[in-house]
């Protein structure tokens, strides 16, 4: 099930739609003995992720950390860490919460540098050319896997152009062109899938209950909207070789937000904001 | 088919679909699939009844209804010869085996949608929604019965498939083929986005009317629960007509004392 944290602002909104759909489940039991409530919920939740696409963009502009602080005014636990955050970073990017945020503000962070560093851009564009065929030997379905492939190498192409002849506003716009945007996801989801499934011996360590890697990989990596875990970013961060950093905002007792760097020991070139199921972009 | 005019085919869901279209092209003996003319958002489609099973000898026409979403979200499946195995003009949607529709994956294709659904025709109904378990002769008499159906169309069905053998699937994929599961969908059409609607000017009355009173009872419901807050359905008619009496009295009333004074 997708868990579907939402900024504060959606917060009342939401818990509207929420009491609604329980108005709803009332009447329509009336109508409908039959109705399980696993589709219910469904239904309650398609509502919800669509009043959520209706006000936040997939990527939003960039922000001051001066909005996090009005966010959570009159809470202590997270103001003492949204001061401690201000201290360390200059700005952030909302995501939208619709369970593909980490793999939307990896890629949106790590292709925004790409157009600024040459030489890791040409790295990264040799390893996303041949990361087809690797898939396509692991199994994945090669009709499909190369419509995927095409457009995100295309917009990967747009990126190597240089910001002189592709934009920072033009990757924005892209990011939140739905078409584009979801298709750099499922890419990213389907390299991460590979990579798991690859070193599968590895990962099984950190799957709980009985499900393999692969069983693990078609239900909660490769469909869309399935929320990231650390295995996803320890995945992917080692398949691309990028590093990311993680600062987790929750309410543990630190008084600081607490960095964890995914694969360790390597430099981080995304850093990322971690609420309770969501990620944000951060910029040092 | 000319859809360059009409759709925007730099969006990948258009591209990506006239290409799942070139691939379709040609027939084999188990599929046929090809977008409506005017639409590239509704397809027809017919598959061969499974070998060996009740469904040998049929050929099973239908629809294939893909969101605006599409491959992010999944392509609904219409049945419209009838079968035995799940009623026709109903929405059937693909998933894992005992998961929910969440578990589509962008990598799967009509292709595959079509596959399974060949595949998943001999298993048991259980009673599932949308299922049907009729006997193995009833069957059988649907399998012959299916090969004289004609689709105002596509034209004789029967004729579309052809004697190629089709690309055999690749180990993972008839492994995967097994695992998806077709289950109809529950929740009311009016859920569905409007831009389906828009992309599908043709979409169906017909498979609205046969979801049935309740599906088409909850929204409405809904509707009223907000303005008015009384009349919740035609279940409380008696409710209604109690309010409407009511009403009647007041104004009733209303006009004695006008006329008294």
């Amino acid at each position: 099930m997708l868990n579907v944290i939402v900024p504060r602002d959606l917060y009342d909104k939401t818990a509207l739609t929420g009491t609604m759909g329980d108005e709803k489940q009332v009447s329509s039991t009336t109508f409908d003995t039959d109705a399980n409530q696993d589709e219910l919920i469904m239904q309650q939740q398609r509502r919800i992720e669509k009043e959520i696409s209706e006000t936040t963009a997939l990527v939003g502009d960039l922000e001051g950390l001066g909005m996090l602080e009005d966010e959570y005014a009159g809470d202590d636990v997270y103001c003492q860490k949204v001061h401690d955050l201000a201290g360390k970073y200059k700005s952030m990017r909302r995501t939208r919460p619709d369970g593909n945020c980490f793999f939307r503000a990896f890629s949106y962070a790590y292709l925004e540098q790409l157009l600024e560093d040459r030489e890791e851009y040409e790295r990264f564009r040799d390893l996303a050319a041949k990361s087809k065929n690797s898939l396509v030997e692991l199994g994945f379905p090669q009709f499909t896997v190369e419509d995927f492939h095409d457009i995100f190498m295309e917009v990967i192409d747009h990126v190597g152009k240089g910001p002189t002849f592709f934009s920072q506003k033009e990757l924005h716009k892209m990011f939140n062109d739905q078409g584009y945007s979801d298709y750099i996801v499922v890419y990213l989801r389907l390299i991460t899938s590979g990579q798991l499934q690859r070193d599968s011996e590895f990962y099984q360590h950190f799957i709980e209950g009985d499900r393999s890697v692969a069983d693990f990989c078609h239900q909660e990596v490769e469909p869309m909207y399935k929320e990231s875990d650390h295995i996803h970013i320890i995945a992917l961060s080692a398949a691309l070789n990028v590093g990311v950093r993680v600062r987790y905002m929750d309410r543990g007792e630190a008084s600081e937000v607490i960095a964890h760097d995914f694969p360790e020991g390597i430099h981080p070139a995304v850093h990322l904001l971690y609420r309770p199921g969501h990620y944000d972009i951060l910029y040092p | 088919m000319d859809f360059e005019g009409k759709y925007n085919i730099k969006s990948p869901a258009v591209k990506r679909l006239m290409r799942e279209a070139c691939e379709l092209k040609e027939p084999t003996e188990e599929y046929w699939a090809h977008p409506l003319d005017d639409n590239l958002f509704e397809w027809h489609f017919t598959v061969q009844g499974p070998p060996a099973t009740d469904f040998e000898g049929g050929v099973y026409h239908g629809r294939i209804l893909l969101p605006a979403e599409y491959p992010m979200k999944p392509p609904n499946i219409i049945l419209i010869t009838p079968n035995g195995r799940f009623e026709t003009n109903k929405k059937i949607c693909l998933s894992i085996s005992g998961h929910h529709p969440e578990t589509w994956q962008p990598s799967w294709s009509i292709r595959t949608a079509l596959l399974a659904l060949i595949a998943f025709m001999p298993t048991p109904g259980n009673g599932t929604i949308g299922s049907l378990d009729y006997t193995p002769e009833e069957r059988q008499m649907l399998a012959r019965k299916s090969q004289m159906l004609e689709c105002p169309s596509c034209g004789k069905v029967v004729e579309q498939l052809s004697s190629s053998v089709s690309k055999p699937p690749t180990q993972e994929e008839s492994s995967l083929i097994r695992q998806i599961a077709l289950k109809a969908e529950e929740q009311p059409v009016e859920e569905e986005g409007e831009n389906e609607e828009e992309q599908q000017p043709s979409e169906d009355k017909p498979v609205r009317q046969r979801l049935g009173v309740s599906q088409h009872l909850q929204p409405q419901s809904q509707l009223q629960h907000a303005t008015v807050g009384v009349v919740s359905s035609t279940s409380d008619s008696y409710k209604n007509w109690l309010m409407w009496f009511l009403v009647a009295v007041i104004i009733f009333l209303i006009y004695r004392r006008l006329f008294l004074v």
